[in-house]
């Protein structure tokens, strides 16, 4: 427990760091700190309501704070160019991301598990001369190039998948749940998630190979094979529940790291997820809404870095169950 | 010798294909193993001794393999091919570090369990029961079944392995320094324990150590090896009383408790052959103090006298070998 | 002396590994032909690759199919896509090594101090090394390029802030076991100055994990260049292969299938930064064989 409570102590520290670097970081940028907030199109009152709001009149380190008490009621301010408050705009979009990165990320470890545990298994064979390099290979490639070609080939040659968006014109749902699980936002949802899968499962797959190449040389492996246990029982119950840990680990990890990363994915396929409203924001000089976004994919990350550790936690027994011997 | 043999290994060779080329880890081993008895294995480490025991249950490393020889378990010859069955249910194993052994992520209680059930087919509920017993049996309190590896220390692991060992009641255990990572003291008492069960169980054992005072303290008969070959065997009182190669001289000089307090230890000087080269001679030869020309060209085959096994050249002298063993002075080269 | 000696044999495997291992020597061998062609871009693409060209009939001569005149066709303004690919091997080099020399010196700097003096100057670096981690990536860099202006140095500046942590830890704990060999308590017995034992005695066995850890950031740095131009924060100034993917994404190569536009650019990226996977592998294998996949 109060292990727990450390690792969530020094996650919510890290995303304090990075709420405060985000801060000094708009306040320092270029032009006058009230350039950052206030727009020549927003009238008077609204520039008055604007500086009362984040109490650009006052010192610094006054800002600082009602910046933080904002922060903690969840106030980010409004839009410049929606004209709507930023949280409202992030709750809209955030749903689309997390089911793009949960979507691909998901099948991206159990592919890369499976293929991972597999490969180690054949090592030595042609098969890891072959798989091995075409692997790096797409992890080396951009994300966004993966996802080009696959729109050259799939939707405009082929015309398999529509070529961006989340929903055909002209689709009317009577709701979010329904739009989510019709047919036509998972024929949108198809290649995103295919292009970022393809790019996220040469992690998992690496690291669970070399784990399990690791692991079989363990001395508990040896011993289970002394007991004449089953090989299946051997490598399934005892190799891959090993190995697998630090692969669950990055996991929960991926899901922080590429909420970030999706920012490029979700461009080339105008995907309306939270990367794609930040590229936006940042292009149209809308500090707020660029802020919210930046806070919000920081503050998944961290939760995310705050699972992974959980996860860790309740997985391997030499973390949790400290020595008593 | 009127105790039938549980175990026979009759000139075994065990191969390690590396990128210098074969090592031949075990060329030739020969022993037996009576019913009953306590076989204790000696020779420092890379001589083949852990080779040897794993190759027994048919385990060995990827790059490793039988190259020939024979091994008779209750007079039925075994290999990699037919071994699996008799696994922990006829031969079990106790491990060096038993830190190691057992899987990280299962209670200790888990992994009896799945040899109980799996293995020996026991319903869960009497695989639990079971389990409490064995724990029991090697002075471990049942609570602890619940714990970690991790959670144990060095003493209670090994005794936790030495339940583990036990929990389909082989007639055959093999035990691979199972002492050696502990202090003396808790090294005493697990040999204690061992002894205890041997004798109440009825268990044959190999015992595999570098530690020839264990071998004294536990063991009925002594084999040691020496680059992959046995060089002496007999009974324990017999061979420590009266080696006969001197490489067992050597050994005893090198360890304290047997010989007189005032004897100072010696070691043996240099380390044993590189096994990927082609060896010619006696084996010990570069390294023996009595060493003639002919032991580097000729190696003698064993003679045994009285169920006391020697290759050495000079047996015939082996009584003013021993006397000349005796002095400190014989072991230190120029 | 001493110091000659401990620096002799590190540093004659960081030049003889290569040789050892085929899939540094591949790497190397990418760099080598990439270094070649970013010096002499001039005499293999004669043309300013910013030129927008016509035809002899005086018309723009816009997505020309790649033929012996243009290698790989030209863009719908007219530019020749061959001459942007060989000038945007300078512009990827360009920023793939300045942000490796950055990091490498950073890492290398403060993982060297952090692991030597230990104590409250190791807690505060590494702190600040887990904030930097705990920043994302791209979106930072994104805010960052996008609010200072989209110019190399900002990108390179980004990604030398966000990578120098990984190095730094990595390079800290292997000083934390250098700091305890033998050598390096003679030294201080013979009354070494800290300093003297940390760069002359700790260092040169540092070297090839931060080398290891420059390769990284080269393949780093060109991708992360790539996606921000692709997002159209990328410096306009020059060509780079990240700003000839915009270009062809926003200009529809992709429905046209100008696929002679945007697949030879991410060819040579992935092939730039597979060549950091091969090197860093190298190094590894050579210099810290516990890590090796046996």
């Amino acid at each position: 427990m109060k292990l727990v409570l450390e690792r969530f102590a020094h996650n919510a520290l890290a995303l304090l760091a990075v709420t405060t670097i985000l801060f000094f970081m708009f306040r320092l940028m270029p032009g006058t700190p009230l350039a950052a907030y206030i727009s020549e199109n927003l009238n008077a009152d609204q520039q008055q309501q604007i500086l009362e709001q984040f109490g650009l009149d006052k010192p610094m380190w006054r800002q600082y704070l009602i910046y933080l008490g904002n922060l903690a009621h969840g106030e980010l301010g409004l839009s410049f160019f929606q004209r709507r408050p930023v949280l409202a705009i992030l709750l809209e979009v955030l749903p689309n991301s997390l089911i793009l990165t949960l979507t691909s990320l998901t099948i991206a470890y159990i592919f890369g598990v499976l293929a991972g545990a597999w490969l180690a298994w054949r090592r030595g064979s042609w098969v890891e001369g072959v798989a091995i390099p075409v692997v790096l290979a797409t992890r080396a490639a951009p994300e966004f190039w993966i996802g080009m070609v696959l729109l050259a080939i799939l939707s405009f040659k082929f015309g398999w998948f529509p070529s961006g968006g989340a929903s055909s014109p002209g689709m009317v749902y009577a709701g979010e749940w329904q739009r989510m699980f019709s047919l036509d936002y998972l024929h949108h949802l198809a290649l995103p998630v295919f292009t970022l899968a393809l790019y996220l499962q040469g992690l998992p797959l690496l690291l669970m190979r070399s784990n399990m190449l690791e692991v079989m040389h363990e001395e508990f492996v040896t011993m289970a094979r002394m007991k004449g246990l089953s090989e299946w029982r051997i490598v399934i119950r005892h190799a891959a529940r090993n190995a697998m840990l630090p692969v669950v680990t990055a996991f929960a990890l991926g899901i922080g790291l590429s909420m970030g990363g999706n920012v490029v994915i979700e461009t080339v396929f105008s995907w309306p997820g939270i990367g794609r409203l930040l590229v936006q924001a940042v292009a149209n000089l809308d500090y707020p809404l660029a802020q919210g976004a930046f806070l919000m994919i920081a503050a998944v990350l961290a939760v995310m870095n705050f699972v992974a550790d959980l996860l860790y936690m309740t997985l391997d027994p030499r973390v949790t169950h400290g020595r008593r011997g | 010798m009127s105790v039938p043999a549980i175990l026979e290994v009759d000139n075994l060779q065990i191969h390690y294909r590396t990128r210098e080329g074969v090592a031949r880890a075990v060329d030739g081993a020969s022993f037996s193993v009576p019913e009953g008895k306590i076989v204790g294995l000696v020779g420092e480490s890379g001589c083949g001794k852990t080779t040897a025991v794993r190759a027994i249950m048919g385990v060995l490393a990827e790059n490793g393999s039988r190259a020939g020889g024979r091994v008779v378990f209750q007079g039925k010859p075994i290999d990699a091919g037919n071994t699996r069955p008799l696994l922990w249910r006829e031969i079990a194993y106790v491990p060096q570090s038993a830190m190691s052994s057992l899987d990280p992520v299962y209670t200790v209680g888990e992994q009896i369990v799945e040899v109980l059930t799996k293995r020996g087919g026991a319903a869960r509920s009497a695989a639990r029961a079971r389990s409490a017993e064995l724990f029991d049996l090697v002075g471990l309190s049942e609570r602890r079944l619940a714990d970690y590896p991790h959670q144990f220390s060095g003493g209670m692991r090994q005794r936790a392995a030495i339940a583990m060992a036990l929990a389909l009641e082989p007639s055959l255990l093999l035990a691979d320094e199972p002492v050696t990572a502990l202090d003396v003291i808790v090294q005493r008492q697990i040999l204690d324990t061992l002894r205890e069960l041997q004798q109440r169980l009825r268990l044959s054992m190999v015992m595999v150590t570098h530690d020839i005072s264990v071998v004294a303290y536990l063991c009925d008969e002594i084999v040691v090896m020496y680059a992959g070959q046995v060089v002496e065997s007999g009974p324990v009182r017999e061979v420590l009383a009266r080696p006969r190669h001197p490489y067992t001289m050597g050994l005893r000089n090198a360890f304290p408790d047997l010989v007189s307090d005032a004897m100072e230890l010696v070691p043996i000087d240099g380390s044993p052959p590189d096994l990927r080269e082609t060896l010619t001679g006696c084996r010990f030869a570069p390294r023996c103090p009595f060493v003639e020309t002919a032991c580097l060209s000729h190696a003698l085959a064993p003679v045994t006298t009285g169920g006391h096994l020697s290759a050495c050249r000079r047996d015939g002298e082996a009584d003013a070998l021993r006397a000349a063993a005796l002095r400190p002075s014989t072991w230190l080269r120029p | 002396m001493a110091a000659a000696a401990d620096l002799g044999p590190a540093v004659r495997r960081l030049v003889t590994m290569p040789l050892r291992d085929p899939f540094a020597f591949a790497g190397i061998t990418i760099y080598v032909v990439f270094a070649l062609v970013a010096v002499f871009a001039d005499q293999l693409a004669p043309l300013d690759p910013l030129e927008i060209l016509f035809t002899k009939a005086g018309k723009l001569a816009a997505n020309v199919p790649p033929g012996p005149e243009f290698l790989l066709g030209t863009t719908n303004l007219g530019r020749d896509i061959y001459g942007e690919l060989i000038h945007g091997t300078r512009s990827a080099l360009a920023v793939g090594l300045s942000a490796a020399v950055v990091v490498a010196t950073v890492g290398t700097v403060v993982g060297l101090v952090a692991g030597y003096f230990g104590g409250t100057i190791d807690s505060v670096l590494m702190r600040i090394a887990d904030m930097a981690l705990s920043l994302p990536f791209l979106p930072f860099v994104i805010v960052l390029t996008g609010f200072l202006g989209a110019s190399t140095s900002n990108i390179v500046f980004a990604v030398a802030l966000l990578l120098w942590p990984n190095s730094a830890r990595v390079i800290r704990s292997q000083v934390l076991t250098l700091r305890e060999r033998a050598y390096v308590e003679a030294a201080r017995v013979t009354g070494a100055s800290h300093w003297r034992i940390l760069f002359v005695h700790i260092a040169p066995n540092i070297l090839p994990l931060s080398f290891v850890y420059a390769a990284i950031a080269i393949g780093w740095a060109i991708v992360t260049e790539a996606s921000v131009s692709f997002l159209g924060f990328g410096d306009s100034t020059s060509v780079s292969w990240g700003y000839m993917l915009q270009d062809a994404f926003s200009s529809q190569a992709l429905s046209r299938k100008q696929y002679a536009w945007f697949v030879p650019p991410g060819v040579c990226i992935i092939l730039v930064v597979v060549a950091g996977f091969f090197i860093s592998r190298g190094y590894e294998e050579v210099f810290m064989p516990r890590l090796r996949g046996r």
